[in-house]
């Protein structure tokens, strides 16, 4: 699904990754953890097409398809999603009304009808249910006075109303309480099936306590120094990052 | 700076046999003073940002009887359902496709004047309440007696169209007594090729009353416009005021509102969409001058090309006036490099138990918001259009009256479009 092969990337002429590589069948789910300033966010931000950062060498095919020079919105209807670790509110738009342009930005993309005011409302009503926010929640502005726990619901309510391919949530588990990690954890394996992938990138393993990874991934100084199964996670968590 | 172009027209309007002399000692005062000191220029403090050199280079002609439509007019483009509206062309009076609401009363400059056994109130304030004095022509006087709710609002369309160039002074009185509400609209319009109008609004709020008050300027890209709004608030009165401007190439608003009985209110609500060479100046000044007033200002302008604007609020707290609350907002949106924004908001306080706060901000549109949108699949420029209408949608947000609301919000959408 997802073929990174020797990326680099800079910003401002500074080379943050300096040679990834990763692959990624549907299905799987791969958690990057690393020290902070390792290049996690600058590669899930990369991946979803961010242009202040140049890509200088490497490749990112996703589905056969190239990336790199794909605009971010192209990549969203090609099914890739990013929840930011710090999403940015909005003042003045209306979360329902940027939930239904961006379900229907992404079907126009595929193919499909766009949905009418009705079927919309009734879909994303479900879909809140997963992630236990009430109504009133969507007739906000967009993140506009959410908790920080409201703003990662609201990522991943974004998520399941756009049904992406693959999901890169970028810390989306940082300041969590229990019961908001819960919900989170919850909706991410409700969400799993056999066609969809997922990249979790955090810096801690307590989300791990819910959820079964296939592979976690050390990310230090703009490369995956190591790769290996679920245990990893417990073994990072005890050591540190210097045991590496 | 010449002043010849001025003097002659004057001339012409004293001349007019059917205009009532009357006036005329009120209007050579007015332009006596007004040759003492001249149109503003940068050097004077409250104008440093707004050029006014357009106004004495170009020769304004007063509008004549030949400048008055000639056939019926077509106003149905500007249709809007539940309202009454009173047509000035040009300066000239439309009588009959004009009417107000059952309630007020509506009068010309001349009878106004003989009610007020010809004591006119009018303000001195600017170089421009001096040339609306001397000039003023097209004259409409709303009054609503005492214990008297309009429910249906009453809007004054400006047109100002064709290819002679024209001065236009128009003057709109508003007495409200007490215990009584009005919905006020002013729309400005037109294709004129050269246009200078030079308005004077005076707005008396008497006890427990309420206006509404709703300025859209959206004539050509032509036209110049000075538009002099003097608010007069007795005890619990509340004035809200909501502009809109897209249009007019040069363009001042002189905006004073005096909080003169305890518990007055006022909201003052701009907002400026601005492109090309256009300059919009919004030029505030709230008077406290009772203790437990009230005044809030909410200004935004979004610029793009080369255009400008100036944001001058001026809030002044007299000494006596304690216990006040005033707020000032000023929030700008750059969309080009070229576009310039002045922003001055300023807080003179001589009281000291009040509650006061300002702020400005001028920024560009946030590319963190617009890469947020992309990653959600809505396409750059689609993002562009909700995220700047988000920027703006909070100032005309709380207009009481939704076709109105709908009227002026479908404006929005087409300017960012």
């Amino acid at each position: 699904m997802l073929e990174i092969k020797n990326l680099h990337a800079k910003v401002e002429e500074k080379e943050i990754l300096k040679g990834i590589s990763l692959s990624v069948k549907p299905g799987e789910l791969h958690v990057i953890m690393g020290p902070n300033g390792a290049g996690k966010s600058t590669l899930a931000n990369v991946l979803a097409g961010r242009d202040k950062f140049e890509v200088t060498q490497g490749e990112i095919q996703f589905n056969g398809q190239s990336l790199i020079e794909m605009l971010p919105e192209h990549r969203a209807g090609e099914g890739m999603f990013l929840s930011f670790q710090y999403p940015v509110a909005i003042p003045g738009v209306n979360n329902m009304y940027f939930l239904k342009a961006a379900v229907n930005a992404v079907r126009k993309y595929r193919g499909e009808s766009e949905l009418d005011a009705v079927t919309f409302l009734k879909m994303i009503r479900e879909k809140l249910k997963v992630v236990e926010l009430d109504d009133s929640f969507i007739h906000r502005p967009v993140n506009e006075g959410f908790s920080g726990g409201e703003k990662k619901r609201n990522e991943i309510l974004q998520m399941i109303s756009l049904e992406p391919k693959l999901a890169i949530l970028d810390e989306t588990d940082s300041g969590l309480d229990i019961d908001a990690l819960r919900v989170i954890a919850e909706g991410i394996n409700n969400y799993r099936n056999n066609d969809r992938a997922f990249i979790l990138i955090t810096h801690y393993q307590r989300m791990l306590n819910y959820m079964q990874p296939d592979f976690i991934h050390v990310l230090m100084d703009g490369k995956i120094v190591k790769s290996g199964p679920k245990e990893l996670a417990h073994e990072l968590e005890e050591k540190g990052y210097s045991w590496i | 700076m010449s002043f010849t172009n001025y003097q002659n027209e004057f001339q012409k309007l004293l001349d007019r046999k059917y205009f009532s002399s009357e006036m005329h000692p009120l209007r050579k005062d007015a332009f006596t003073k007004l040759e003492a000191c001249g149109f503003p220029t940068q050097k004077w403090e409250d104008w440093r940002f707004t050029n006014l050199s357009a106004l004495t280079e170009n020769h304004f002609l007063i509008s004549e009887i030949k400048d008055a439509p000639q056939n019926n007019i077509d106003i149905s483009q500007y249709k809007m359902d539940g309202i009454q509206t009173i047509v000035i062309y040009n300066g000239h009076f439309q009588q009959d496709i004009s009417s107000v609401p059952e309630g007020i009363e509506l009068l010309s400059g001349a009878e106004y004047s003989k009610q007020m056994n010809g004591q006119l109130f009018h303000s001195e304030n600017s170089p421009f309440d001096l040339l609306n004095t001397a000039f003023m022509d097209s004259g409409v006087c709303l009054i609503v007696a005492k214990n008297t709710s309009i429910e249906t609002p009453v809007r004054v369309l400006f047109i100002s169209n064709g290819d002679n160039s024209i001065m236009v002074n128009p003057r709109i009185y508003i007495d409200i007594e007490s215990n009584s509400s009005l919905m006020f609209i002013e729309e400005h319009v037109g294709d004129a090729t050269l246009f200078f109008q030079n308005e004077a609004v005076y707005i008396t709020i008497e006890k427990n009353s309420e206006v509404e008050h709703v300025r859209i300027q959206s004539n050509s890209m032509n036209t110049h416009n000075m538009a002099n709004l003097h608010v007069k608030q007795l005890e619990y009165s509340r004035y809200k005021f909501y502009q809109y401007a897209d249009g007019g190439k040069l363009s001042r608003s002189n905006i004073y509102v005096d909080l003169d009985g305890e518990n007055a209110e006022c909201n003052i609500n701009c907002l400026s969409l601005s492109r090309g060479n256009q300059h919009i100046d919004n030029s505030i000044k709230v008077n406290h001058n009772t203790p437990h007033t009230y005044s809030s200002l909410l200004v935004k302008s979004v610029l793009f090309d080369n255009s400008t604007g100036v944001f001058n609020g001026r809030t002044v707290v007299k000494k006596d006036a304690q216990k006040i609350e005033a707020h000032q907002s000023n929030k700008n949106l750059l969309l080009s490099k070229s576009a310039k924004m002045n922003s001055i908001p300023q807080l003179e306080i001589y009281a000291d138990d009040v509650k006061c706060s300002h702020g400005s901000t001028t920024g560009q549109l946030d590319d963190d918001a617009l890469f947020y949108f992309q990653t959600r699949g809505i396409p750059k420029n689609e993002a562009f259009v909700l995220l700047v209408s988000g920027f703006v949608s909070e100032v005309m947000e709380k207009i009481k009256f939704e076709p109105l609301k709908n009227y002026i919000n479908q404006k929005i959408n087409s300017w960012i479009a």
